[in-house]
Order: structure tokens, then sequence, then C-alpha cells
């Protein structure tokens, strides 16, 4: 399952990344495929998102999660910083589990 | 401006992303092992997908249980926008060699792409700039995730330390900042929001990800809302 998913994934990925500089292609990609491509890893990434915070470890949050993401949202909102962001939401969650939520 | 010159400034203006990248590595390689990877299998992930969001989208998809080909899947569809990036790079390695962009292509991450383009985007013309930056890259990601699984296994109760939130934590900080647009914000919570709902009424993760891969078709309805 674990090669499957890297060898595949893997492919894929290094494919995305090669086709454009290998393959002529005539005019520009038309605007909705533009626009789909261009929204698509927001929208997966941010489905983890809700995932992940919705139902952290096989059981529904406590808050923690929800604080803690927030945190992370605010914070990379304002400072652009992806370093500052995740180790602020890690810190809130540790914080708040330990105190209990 | 000399060929040393562009090499130079690439780690001139590069070195934070290549520290941030350390931090983010090292917590990657801490995680995958915590989530039961070997430190060979953390290693060839980051070799072989070398895609930072969506190799922590691996380990998310695996701990809800997801088969191997739904994590390929979900692999493809966060990193189909280079497509984009890489069509955008194109007219810079005009003259390059097939055997050279095979390599350029290989090191194309959002990090080396925003760096090359910002170099282009000068006026600079020496490719060398993005091939150091994004071997930069390639080193501070790799190294970083051996040295995070070879001391993951060590980690008593990671959960204390909230370890298993930095997937979400990462997600959550790659959407704030890469959202520029309202149609990116309408489409995100969107796709968080029936996860969320999706999650919490029993789906399965590969049902999360195709929800994530049908709401970008929101952006397509709000034609004209930008550019």
């Amino acid at each position: 399952m674990f090669w499957t998913a890297v060898l595949l994934g893997g492919a894929a990925t290094y494919l995305t990344r090669l086709l454009p500089l290998v393959v002529s292609v005539r005019g520009p990609a038309p605007w909705w495929l533009r626009r789909y491509l261009d929204a698509l890893p927001i929208a997966v990434i941010a489905a983890l998102v809700g995932a992940g915070v919705a139902l952290p470890d096989g059981a529904p949050t406590g808050g923690a999660e929800i604080v803690a993401g927030f945190t992370a949202l605010a914070l990379a909102r304002w400072r652009r910083n992806l370093l500052i962001a995740v180790l602020g939401g890690v810190a809130v969650v540790a914080a708040l589990r330990a105190a209990g939520l | 401006m000399t060929e040393r010159g562009a090499m130079r400034a690439a780690l001139a203006e590069g070195w934070p992303v290549l520290l941030t990248t350390v931090v983010i590595g090292v917590t990657y390689g801490l995680v995958a092992r915590q989530s039961g990877l070997t430190v060979v299998e953390a290693s060839a992930s980051s070799v072989l997908v070398f895609a930072g969001a969506s190799q922590y989208a691996m380990l998310e998809l695996r701990r809800g249980g997801a088969d191997g080909l739904a994590i390929a899947f979900a692999i493809f569809l966060i990193n189909a926008r280079h497509f984009l990036m890489a069509a955008a790079i194109r007219p810079f390695v005009a003259g390059v060699p097939l055997a050279r962009r095979l390599g350029l292509a290989y090191i194309l991450t959002d990090e080396a792409f925003a760096m090359g383009i910002g170099w282009f985007r000068r006026g600079r013309r020496e490719i060398v700039y993005y091939a150091v930056f994004g071997t930069l890259m390639w080193l501070s990601w790799n190294v970083s995730t051996i040295v995070g699984a070879v001391f993951g296994a060590d980690l008593e109760r990671p959960e204390r330390f909230g370890i298993d939130f930095a997937i979400t934590a990462v997600f959550t900080a790659i959407v704030a900042i890469s959202a520029r647009h309202r149609t990116d914000v309408v489409v995100a919570s969107a796709a968080a929001l029936v996860a969320a709902a999706l999650r919490l009424a029993g789906a399965s993760t590969l049902a999360v990800v195709i929800a994530g891969a049908v709401a970008p078709v929101v952006a397509i309805a709000m034609r004209g809302e930008r550019e």
C-alpha cells in the first residue's frame, strides 16, 4: 500500500512537472481548466483540514483542534509565514490538550 | 551578472525559505515515523514524491485507512498545479538540452517556482539561479526528512506535544497563505466544511479527497469574479 502510493503518486507528480517542459502545446490552456487547476490544490488541502479538525484521531474533536486551527489560520494570514503558523497551532493544541480539552 | 553571481544570489535570497523547509522537513520525518513508516520509507517518499503538502496528505490518508491507489490519486490532485508552474517556466528553458530539463523538472516545487519566476521577472535569464535554489531545496527537504525520521522513533506519546496536529497546521497555513482571491476563500471554506461534515458522517477519506476535487467547480462558476 505504501509503495503503491509513493511510486504511482511520485510518477504522476514527476509527469506534472515534466510534461510542460518537454511537450510543446499550442496556445494557452482554456480558461476553465486554468481556473480549475489553480483552485484544485487549495480545495483538496482545505478538505483535508476540515476532515482533520473534525475527526482528529478517530473521535470527534473536543474543541482543541478547532481553536488551534483558527490560531494557525490567523497567524498565517497575519505573518504570512508557514513556520510561525505551524509552531503556533501546535503549541495551542498541546496547551489545550494538557488542559483537558 | 555572472553565473557565479546568480548562484550566490540564489543562496542569499533563498536561505529563509530553506530554513523553513528544514523545520517542516524534520517535522515530516517525525510524523512519518510516528505514523508507522520506517526511516527508509519516510526518506523514499521525500525522494520519489518531493512535494511537501502531498506527502503530509499521504500520512493523513494512511491514518484514515485509505488504500494505495486512493492516496496516489490524492497526491496527483494536489500536485496537478505543477502543470501551470512548469508551463510558466517553459519559455526560460527554451535553449536547455533535454537531459537537463529532466533534472529541472524534478526540482520544480512551489518554492523553486516562486523564486525562479521572481528572478526572471527582474529581467534575469540565468537558469542556474533556479537550478541552484531547487537543488538546495531538495537537499534541505531530504536531509531533514531523514533527521526527523531517525529521531522520531524516540518520541513518546507525541500527541502530548501536538505533533500529530502538525499535519493539519501545515495544511491550514498553506491554504491561508496561498488564498489570494475571494474565490479561493469561498472554494477552501466550502471544501473544508463539506469534508468535515462527510468525515463526521463516517465517509471514507477518498470521499473527502473527491469533495476537495469537486469544490473548484465553484471557482469556474464564479467566472468574472477576478482576472
